[in-house]
């Protein structure tokens, strides 16, 4: 019968004599494959062709990455921070931030305040020209500001212009043009305010109301190729989605002589692993995507030291509690977090890259105090705190406490992931047991703003513009608070703090405003609708080459006096078989 | 085919084999390990020590006398949760693969026996639609539906996924076994359906199937990690190998020792189970009188 | 035959919209806002309303389904050279009056046959050269192990079979990454390329990488399998015979194992259009396989669907194509 059959049993047994060897083998293979680093050395930086020269010359391409991708490139429908320093750089604004974060004129030669503090009026350079060569006129800021702010147009940031005179009427479909928006001249242009407003400078240089080439029309259009008057163009054809942009010199930028570079590409959606290998190869000129052993590597390396830098620390991230969800209704129980969590060793986890954080606002924003204490740490305090709270522990025999586990919502592959885990530690010490609950990011967005779902999330703010009324009105007004998509993800109502912040928004005197805040930071350190935790940076290293790159407070990848100053790099890509083959226009550099 | 009579019993086939009980013993390591582990371990695999976890650079410390397998992100003993994680991890992949491969083998051997019926037509659509099923969204929903990512929707989505393509390798088995002359003898003499199915058809598929069920061990267990990857893996701070290969994988050039650990513990778990399959294999399977 | 081929291609449409509509309800039951996603995390209620309007989310998810299907395939104008573009048609791809429309992305705003478009052949030119590498060493390595059973050959066959099953493809991908792109400079890092030499020096790493743990698969069981007949009676009535050994391990032997595999290589077929996730993040692969992630993780609905839509007609393709070479392999099974 076919299925009787001898198998030899002769080499089954000489097979399994020579497992241990196979094994051995095994793990040998199985130790390379898996520790391909093993403490792996930095490359070392490579210098600058003319080191002693300081004279800043032109021409030449800078190659960057980033993990993260860019949505749109129209000023007026975008709504991530990475594209928005693109953003930024092709289209210039009536004003711009300068390195110390305040509002300067740019596109506007000068601007100026009407007495009641509620019209600014902007007087245009003569001939600064858009990518198309068209001249840039009062009538092209109106026809940008109107399609910006129009109600067809899927604008992320339309809200934040609602002060504008006449934006309620335009962005309900009643009016046909926005009435604020005033032409006075070729040269000359007025936007007038409902009311006075601390916060509309730093708002309009953000880059959603900048100026767009005549192209783009009145109205949103996908379609439509981004054009601006800002010192890089788009490539023609430059930019595959989700793969790559390349933005190139617009000679005719206002700035004589500025940008030095003939180019940029940035490529997008790239590991970090792959970033750190093709910046030590030369094919990326810096690198700001480093997990926290890379930034370790960079930092401790006096050969690479003195070529990175800092970001401006304006992200601040703490435990937000839902005031209408048990048990963080008490307010005893929200002091006791704020006061049991021990905020170095959230740093300690990513040490360099955070800061510990106890009120709201990060360091680097205007307006922030070094002197004021904020929630301070205390774990006999805190322990008060849940006794107070009617929910006594004693941490000898470990009993008493909050009875019930809490659910805690975060995200992976995040880094509050990793705090979760350090806020569950620290509170299991005075009687709250916390549960992590991993949902995707989309999930934890909808999830922790949806009213009465979630007790305690971790939270971050970002700032949208540098400025405190940001951060506070966000996270703690309760006009913010929504039953869907509520950015007061703690639900907080507190009318005398409704009050001060109003104040401080239409505040023009910048001491006053500063007092202001300062009493609205005391009262929600003291109701702790957060247990406000660090506040974050980044750190990008770059080749000695890449010169006259500065951190910008605000953009990210800030290009317009860079200069490459590097030796033709020719001799360096026959090392590899074919150079860098992701790199268009790579024949330039 | 009147297995055994003569011969030595599958017992004793399987003892005899060599690779077999290398193969028992290392699994039983592993087994041990994850039973005894977490009790001998000095340190909570849960708990983060700030003072002697962190090195002068401020990373996690390596290897040394008070942490054995050094100290993870988080500052926690590698060696304590290695141990904690080899239970989850192995909770994981047999019950994963027992889900797997009884309802792969079921459908297969009904499928394969059926072929051309409509049980056979109706059982094959549904691995279709399931083959073709993308496989995120369906991790996404379970999770969403649980509310969470926990033991169970990791274990929901492995056993779920995983039956299908054994039910096709399966069902190509039996199909070939079953147009082998000796069946049609069999159906010929009047044997039942199911003498027919447990005589002669799952004998001879069993052999394929274990293959499959110790490759299917070691694939969960790296399936998990993976899940990790895609932002769906185990909740913290529970540790799992698949996680912890997954969180080391950032730390590889300071800190190898996060991936040589997981890496070594799957790898020594993987091989363990394929020789006791393999041993097993050769001792059940009839032909190989 | 015809009545059979008929009756395969209708089970085959069933499956793939009992997939796209299962979908469907999940892209748009998770808790989770597309709109939201759009407008970005930091954006105001007042904001994500008014996109979440206009991007026609509002609307009943009966509505919406409807509205999906009366669109996927319907009858339009035909678009001659160089014409403009109805405003109403823009998304679709047209073939003559015929026209096919998945919609727009929401997060690219442009129209998902035209991503598609871009992405599928990339994807598929991908998934080829992996099933080549994994065939290549998968089969190789196993009539190797199989022919020399107890060898050196065959442990380590086995040895790196294992070690392959137990290596994640990310792990897997970042090792080959950093030794042949990295330390060795010997392929580029990652990428497509512009050329035909540069897309070929750059499919080599992502390629190795599916391949390899595929090929771990394979070897085991082209192996497993050969064994199974090595000593079966027409395989020694061929040795008998006096032909050559290596005729007959190709002729007699490997043919045995042939069927099984046929039947994962089919599945792999089918599942690494879109399923070569890990690989093409990775190494920056255009793909529909690195697509899908980011389309889930934005909840883009009319992305997620144009994939679906893709990878599961491949799957049933690919099931179709098994189907036919069994009954070319095994004669027994055409009934």
């Amino acid at each position: 019968m076919r299925s009787i059959r001898a198998r030899s049993k002769v080499t089954a047994a000489m097979h399994t004599s020579r497992v241990a060897v196979a094994l051995a083998l095994t793990c040998a293979v199985g130790t390379v494959a898996l520790a391909p680093g093993c403490r792996e050395p930095l490359a070392a930086p490579i210098a600058a062709a003319s080191p002693g020269d300081a004279l800043p010359r032109s021409g030449g391409t800078v190659h960057f990455a980033s993990f993260a991708d860019v949505r749109s490139l129209d000023p007026a429908v975008a709504s991530e921070a990475f594209g928005g320093s693109l953003i930024a750089q092709m289209y210039a604004g009536l004003v711009e931030y300068d390195f110390d974060g305040s509002v300067v004129p740019d596109l506007a030669e000068r601007f100026e305040l009407s007495p009641d503090g509620r019209a600014y009026t902007f007087h245009l350079r003569e001939g600064a020209r858009f990518h198309d060569g068209d001249e840039v006129t009062a009538d092209d800021v109106k026809r940008s500001i109107e399609r910006a702010l129009h109600p067809s147009t899927p604008n992320p940031f339309a809200s934040f212009c609602e002060n504008i005179e006449g934006y309620a009427a335009y962005a309900g479909g009643k009016a046909d043009a926005l009435s604020g928006v005033v032409v006075g001249g070729r040269y000359v242009v007025t936007i007038r305010l409902e009311t006075p407003d601390a916060t509309f400078l730093p708002i309009l240089a953000q880059y959603a109301l900048r100026p767009v080439c005549k192209s783009a029309g009145a109205r949103f259009e996908a379609t439509w190729a981004p054009c601006g008057a800002g010192p890089l163009k788009l490539l023609p054809g430059g930019w595959e989605r989700g793969r790559s942009l390349t933005l190139v010199r617009h000679d005719g930028y206002f700035r004589a002589g500025l940008p030095r570079i003939d180019s940029v590409t940035f490529a997008f959606q790239m590991p970090i692993a792959t970033q750190r290998f093709k910046f030590e190869q030369g094919e990326l000129d810096a690198v700001k995507d480093l997990n926290q052993s890379d930034f370790v590597q960079f930092t401790s390396d006096p050969r690479w030291k003195a070529y990175g830098e800092f970001d401006a620390e304006k992200e601040i991230w703490g435990e937000s509690m839902n005031v209408e969800h048990a048990p963080f209704d008490n307010i005893e129980i929200r002091r006791a977090v704020a006061a049991a969590i021990d905020r170095s060793k959230y740093r300690k986890l990513k040490a360099g890259l955070l800061h510990e954080a106890n009120q709201v606002i990060p360091r680097d924003v205007p307006l922030y105090d070094p002197n004021f204490k904020g929630q301070e740490e205390s774990y006999e305090a805190a322990l008060a705190h849940m006794a107070n709270a009617g929910y006594a522990y004693d941490p000898i025999s470990k009993k008493g406490g909050y009875p019930g586990v809490i659910p805690y919502y975060t995200y992976p592959q995040s880094y509050p992931e990793y705090s979760g885990q350090v806020l569950q530690q620290q509170l299991a010490t005075i009687g709250l047991r916390i549960e992590l609950r991993l949902v995707s990011y989309p999930a934890y967005l909808a999830l922790t703003r949806r009213r009465g779902r979630v007790a305690i999330s971790p939270q971050g703010w970002q700032a949208d513009y540098p400025d405190p009324s940001d951060f506070f009105e966000a996270l703690f007004h309760s006009k913010s608070i929504a039953d869907e998509d509520s950015n007061n993800t703690s639900f907080y109502k507190n009318a005398k703090v409704d009050d001060v912040l109003d104040r401080a928004h239409g505040e023009l005197e910048t001491a006053t405003r500063a007092r202001l805040y300062g009493e609205a930071n005391r009262i929600i350190c003291d109701d702790a609708p957060w247990a406000f935790a660090y506040a974050s940076r980044r750190y990008e290293v770059h080749h000695p080459y890449l010169r006259g790159y500065r951190t910008h407070p605000v953009w990210a990848y800030f290009l317009r006096d860079a200069w490459l100053d590097r030796t033709p790099v020719k001799a360096l890509a026959a090392l590899g078989l074919l150079g860098a083959p992701t790199a268009p226009l790579g024949g330039l550099r | 085919m009147q297995s055994g009579r003569g011969r030595p019993r599958p017992r004793a086939r399987f003892l005899a084999h060599r690779g077999a009980r290398v193969g028992v013993a290392l699994v039983a390591a592993v087994v041990l390990f994850a039973l005894v582990g977490p009790m001998l371990a000095s340190h909570s695999p849960l708990a983060s020590d700030f003072v002697r976890g962190i090195g002068d650079d401020q990373m996690p410390v390596g290897p040394s006398r008070h942490f054995l397998l050094g100290a993870d992100r988080l500052f926690r003993d590698e060696l304590a949760r290695l141990a904690e994680g080899a239970r989850l991890s192995l909770f994981i992949a047999l019950s994963s693969t027992a889900v797997a491969t009884t309802v792969g083998g079921v459908v297969g051997v009904l499928s394969g026996y059926y072929a051309g019926t409509w049980v056979d037509a109706l059982l094959m659509r549904i691995v279709d639609v399931g083959l073709a099923f993308p496989f995120l969204l369906l991790v996404l929903a379970i999770g969403a539906a649980l509310d969470e990512t926990s033991a169970w929707t990791i274990l929901a989505v492995l056993g779920l996924t995983g039956w299908l393509g054994t039910a096709r390798v399966v069902r190509a088995k039996t199909m070939q076994v079953k147009a082998l002359d000796f069946v049609a003898a069999s159906r010929a003499l009047g044997q039942s359906t199911w003498a027919i199915l447990l005589r002669h058809i799952v004998p001879n598929v069993a052999g394929p199937l274990l293959v499959l069920a110790t490759m299917s061990v070691a694939q969960m267990i790296v399936a998990e990690s993976v899940l990790s990857y895609l932002g769906v893996g185990i909740a913290p701070p529970t540790p799992t190998w698949g996680h912890m290969l997954f969180e080391g994988q950032d730390y590889y050039a300071s800190a190898p020792w996060l991936l040589l650990a997981p890496g070594t513990a799957i790898v020594v778990a993987v091989l363990g189970f394929n020789l006791v399959g393999e041993g097993l294999r050769d001792a059940l399977d009839p032909r190989a009188l | 035959m015809r009545q059979r081929l008929a009756r395969r291609l209708l089970s085959a449409l069933l499956i793939v919209w009992a997939v796209t509509t299962v979908s469907f309800v999940i892209s748009h039951v998770l808790p989770s806002d597309p709109a939201r996603l759009v407008a970005g995390p930091q954006a105001r209620p007042a904001d994500v309303a008014r996109i979440r309007t206009q991007l026609g989310l509002d609307r009943p998810i009966v509505i919406q389904y409807a509205h999906y299907l009366a669109r996927l395939a319907h009858v339009g104008p035909t678009v001659a050279d160089g014409a403009p573009v109805d405003p109403s048609h823009a998304s679709c791809a047209t073939v003559g009056p015929l026209h096919v429309d998945l919609g727009t992305s929401y997060q690219q705003r442009r129209p998902v046959v035209a991503i598609l478009a871009d992405r599928l052949p990339r994807t598929v030119f991908l998934g080829l050269a992996a099933l080549v590498v994994q065939l290549a060493l998968g089969v190789g390595a196993g009539v190797l192990a199989a022919a020399k059973r107890g060898s050196m050959l065959d442990h380590t066959a086995v040895g790196l079979s294992i070690l392959g099953v137990s290596t994640p493809t990310f792990l897997l991908g970042v090792g080959l990454q950093f030794l042949l792109a990295h330390k060795l400079r010997l392929l580029p890092l990652d990428g497509f390329g512009r050329t035909f030499g540069e897309h070929a020096a750059s499919i080599v790493l992502p390629a190795l990488t599916l391949g390899i743990f595929g090929a771990a698969y394979y070897t085991r069981l082209v192996r497993d399998e050969m064994l199974d007949v090595l000593h079966d009676d027409h395989v020694r009535t061929a040795r008998a015979k006096g032909l050559p050994e290596r005729t007959v391990l190709t002729r007699h032997v490997l043919r045995n194992a042939l069927l099984p595999l046929v039947t994962v290589v089919g599945m792999d077929l089918g599942a690494l259009v879109g399923g070569a996730v890990v690989a093409e993040h990775l190494f920056r692969w255009p793909g529909v396989g690195a697509l899908s992630v980011t389309a889930i993780l934005d909840r883009d609905s009319p992305l997620i669907m144009g994939v679906v839509l893709v990878t599961s007609t491949a799957v049933v393709l690919a099931n179709m194509l098994v189907d036919g070479v069994y009954a070319l392999v095994d004669p027994r099974l055409r009934q």
